[in-house]
């Protein structure tokens, strides 16, 4: 005994077998003829002394030798570990079973072939019923196996070509024999249930295997107690000591109302309590690790042939898998070697498959259906919710919108997004399901071929239905109870219970009155809402052109071209909206007192951030005007009006409007510039003389916005005038050459003041006045490149020597700044040296 | 929906969650839904000297409503984009007012 119950104090997790004690409780049973067997030494004595010597034959193989070392834990093996050894060889029996369905003709011949091929109930009492026994006892496993006579070698040297532990049938065979006899001799007057008799014939196998499998165990320890097992003697004793009692206390009446205690507590040594009672009745806590032999027969109709019992056994866990293995090594001895040989190899393919079935499939049935309904619901829920919502039909302007940041985002990052903007839900949503259909078809399949195509259709009717109710779900969010005064708003994650509600009041004119003499005193305030509604449009105008469809040719049918042109209306609507919401055609009053609609669009860093945006959309005509516009009321912009410098010019600017200038020139000016670039000559000019007649160009000429603005005119120009087709002939060089000289003219006295104060710092910012040197200079005559060298020459000199005192690095690029400038008159930094 | 639309891009980016009882924890955002509940992987506790119970934790769920801030990876917004999601939002929203 103390054999079987080594192991069961050191491990803490026993593997599939619920009971780890459950030998010890169907050993129970061998009280069963003399109930007044008490004391343990009374119980195992005659056993011990009836051994045969050879019956120690394997003990040092057990024990890891009688003296040379102290036994450890390693040492002694882990023969005992009953379902360690299962569990190693559960690959096989699963494997086993497998093949049992494919091979079930010969299994069926087999089997008949056995007197014991009758099942059912009254199989017990027939002596060739050891066919089930057999399968129960292989958890015995190796122990066992090692004692099996000679006769039996070769059926175990076969069968340990599988990794099963080899077992002997025969040996058992005939001890059952003797002792079935006599229980049926004990047992035939009255009926007995068919519990009971599962229990008797476990306790008769278990009474045979246990007489002669503890005897060897326990003898070393006998007769040895003065050697040192430290390690081994105590959980020894406490099994020894544990074992008899539990087996006598299992099966007394009394014990069945304490049976979950005992069941926790198999562990420590109990008291025995009072042995009277109905030994065979097993207690309700011992049915629990009955329940695996008993499965088999008792699921089954008397008259079902074995082989039907078997997908049932697959399932239970523990000793029920060792069915199979059994018949397998009788049907393989009939097998001629080289099929033995096939055999094997398509074997352990497939036990490999098997045992991964068995891992995934580890955790089946643990979930009821109305759990999978109620996770099938949830993930519908967050299905819908994460696509968007039913409410709106997807892809739609109202989906896009609910998840405008993520699919915008996936579009431009070109992340993988979990479901594009165009893909509807259902597909999204069949795809889901379709993985999860299968994978429960899968786990179906086994048993009934068709559950897994059934489920996944009544998934998809769920999805149907969950789909249609929540359409169907009454848009009303408020719930008026009858009879009382207030309502329930509902919320939900896309409609937060709103706080208040209040009915807005339609815009009356008095309303609009107000409004109105209110936005005249807060200028920023109108400016912001102006940017807001330009915004609005410009984001309709870009979804619209999201929306553009193909272009129709002369083969499209009428209705592809009439939608082509509802679009292209539809554009021009949004383009006018566009237009008027950035007031570029609000009257420029000559002599306002505050700046115009759009130039105050302009003075708010999102305002600037749109044009590049909204410059995409106007035409030819509208973004003249807009640079006319911009041209006109230069010195109002805030980069120019806010960065004039300080009067002594020593003081840098302030951080915010270097950024707004930078931003300025990134967003404002590169699409100028883009036009510009395309603009004919006459409009340059006409800009230009616009630039001059209105606006203040010393100011301009002192910040860097307005620099780069005159610039960019300005070089165009040039390069218009170089090309011109007919110099002689047209009418605007001299247009052109009266506009430079008055530029000239105007600039000549602020030439010394252009540059940032202090050389050596603020000298790194000064490239944009270079360039425009450069421009000014290109164009100059030779008695204007004169005034011009004279007005910056100190500056050029200053550079220069600076220059050379820097890190080569930075004194190189300096030096280029300046020659940008020197090579526009036709000259180089290098004479200057 | 917004916050939502916009805490799904960040997936797969590391993001920084200060809770609401001061517990900052760092790691890779694998996954968060309509609650804004988050599911963080590889995490750090900021001050992990404080929170010691915390440092053989290697991923965490947390609840929606427990949050206090996120620290968003600046490179991973799309800041116009976001000021343009705002404003549907906000049309949306006023749109919905409106209707009563």
């Amino acid at each position: 005994m103390a054999f079987f119950g080594l192991d069961q104090p050191q491990r803490g997790a026993r593997g599939m077998f619920e009971q780890p004690d459950a030998f010890a409780g169907l050993g129970s049973n061998n009280q069963e003829g003399d109930q007044e067997a008490i004391d343990f030494d009374e119980t195992y004595a005659g056993y011990g002394q009836n051994l045969a010597e050879t019956g120690d034959d394997f003990n040092d193989d057990t024990f890891g030798g009688p003296s040379d070392v102290p036994a450890t834990r390693e040492s002694v093996g882990r023969d005992f570990d009953f379902a360690g050894e299962t569990a190693r060889v559960r690959g096989t029996l699963l494997e086993e079973q497998t093949l049992h369905h494919a091979r079930m003709p010969m299994q069926q011949a087999a089997q008949q072939a056995r007197p014991a091929a009758k099942t059912g109930y009254e199989a017990y009492k027939q002596p060739g019923y050891v066919g089930r026994l057999e399968a129960d006892a292989s958890i015995w496993g190796k122990p066992m196996g090692k004692k099996i006579p000679a006769v039996e070698q070769q059926q175990q040297q076969q069968q340990e070509a599988g990794p099963t532990g080899g077992m002997g049938g025969g040996r058992k065979m005939m001890s059952l024999e003797e002792v079935e006899a006599m229980m049926r001799a004990q047992t035939q007057s009255k009926p007995t249930p068919p519990a009971v008799s599962e229990t008797e014939r476990q306790s008769q196998g278990l009474r045979d295997m246990l007489g002669v499998g503890s005897a060897g165990p326990m003898l070393p320890q006998q007769q040895e107690p003065s050697k040192p097992m430290q390690i081994l003697q105590r959980p020894q004793q406490e099994a020894q000591m544990q074992q008899p009692t539990s087996e006598y206390q299992q099966p007394t009446p009394d014990f069945g109302l304490r049976a979950p205690q005992i069941l926790q507590r198999q562990h420590s040594p109990q008291p025995p309590p009072s042995s009277q009672g109905f030994p065979q009745r097993p207690p309700p806590g011992q049915m629990k690790f009955q329940q695996p032999p008993q499965m088999p027969m008792g699921g089954a109709p008397a008259v079902q042939p074995p082989h039907a019992r078997m997908p049932a056994a697959g399932h239970a866990r523990g000793p029920s898998y060792n069915g199979p293995p059994i018949t397998q090594v009788q049907q393989m001895m009939q097998m001629a070697p080289e099929a033995r040989e096939a055999y094997l190899a398509e074997e352990a393919k497939r036990a490999k498959r098997n045992h991964k079935i068995h891992v995934l499939s580890k955790n089946n049935g643990l979930m009821t259906p109305q759990d999978k309904n109620f996770i099938t619901r949830i993930q519908l829920q967050q299905l819908l919710t994460a696509t968007g919502g039913v409410d709106n039909e997807l892809g739609s302007e109202q989906q896009l919108a609910e998840d405008f940041y993520y699919q915008v985002y996936a579009q431009i990052r070109g992340g993988p997004p979990r479901s594009g903007p165009g893909q509807p839900l259902s597909s999204f949503a069949q795809t889901y399901l379709f993985q999860m259909g299968s994978r429960y078809g899968y786990g179906r399949s086994r048993h009934h071929p068709r559950g897994g195509d059934n489920h996944v259709q009544r998934m998809e009717q769920q999805v149907a239905r969950a789909v249609e109710a929540a359409k169907a779900r009454p848009k009303n969010r408020h719930l008026v109870v009858e009879g009382s005064l207030g309502k329930i708003a509902f919320s939900t994650s896309k409609t937060p219970r709103p706080l208040l509600n209040l009915k807005r009041a339609p815009d009356s004119q008095q309303q609009v009155l107000q409004r109105s003499a209110k936005a005249a005193a807060f200028d920023r305030k109108r400016a912001l809402r102006d940017i807001e509604v330009v915004y609005a449009v410009l984001m309709k105008v870009e979804d619209h052109e999201r929306k553009l469809p193909p272009p129709p040719n002369e083969e499209s049918a009428p209705e592809v071209i009439e939608g082509h042109m509802r679009w292209r209306v539809e554009m021009q609507r949004l383009n006018q909206e566009l237009w008027e919401g950035l007031k570029v055609l609000e009257p420029v009053e000559p002599n306002p007192t505050t700046p115009h609609p759009f130039i105050q669009i302009l003075s708010h860093s999102k305002g600037k951030k749109a044009i590049p945006r909204v410059f995409r959309h106007l035409d030819d005509q509208q973004r003249l005007t807009m640079l006319t516009l911009i041209a006109i009321h230069l010195d109002q912009l805030d980069v120019i009006r806010n960065a004039y410098p300080s009067p002594d010019n020593t003081t840098p600017l302030p951080q915010a409007v270097k950024d707004s200038t930078n931003l300025w020139i990134m967003a404002v000016e590169q699409p100028l510039f883009s036009y510009v670039n395309d603009a004919p000559f006459p409009i340059i000019l006409g800009l230009l003389g616009l630039v001059l007649d209105r606006t203040h160009v010393q100011s301009n000429i002192r910040t860097k916005a307005g620099v780069s603005f005159l610039t960019m005119l300005l070089s165009r120009a040039e390069l218009l005038k170089q090309n011109l087709p007919a110099p002689q002939t047209s009418q605007d060089l001299p247009h052109f050459n009266a506009l430079y000289a008055r530029l000239f003219d105007t600039l000549e006295p602020v030439l010394p003041y252009i540059f940032p104060a202090s050389t050596a710092v603020a000298a790194a910012d000064d490239v944009h006045i270079w360039a425009f040197l450069a421009t000014v200079g290109v164009g100059a005559s030779p008695d204007q490149q004169q005034r011009l060298v004279v007005g910056v020459k100190d500056r050029v000199m200053e550079t220069v020597a600076v220059s050379r005192t820097l890190p080569e690095e930075m004194g190189e690029r300096m030096r280029g700044e300046v020659n940008l400038f020197l090579k526009g008159i036709g000259l180089d930094v290098e004479l200057l040296g | 929906m917004l916050f939502f639309s916009f805490f799904k891009t960040l997936v797969n980016h590391q993001v920084t969650i200060e809770l609401k009882n001061d517990i900052s924890i760092r790691g890779t955002l694998k996954s968060v839904d309509q609650y804004l509940n988050i599911k963080l992987d590889d995490i750090t506790v900021v001050e992990e000297m404080k929170y010691p119970h915390l440092s053989s934790v290697k991923n965490v769920f947390i609840r929606g409503s427990v949050v206090r801030y996120v620290h968003l990876p600046a490179a991973a917004v799309d800041t116009p984009l976001l000021e343009d999601a705002t404003r549907r939002e906000a049309a949306q929203t006023g749109a919905k007012a409106k209707q009563g």
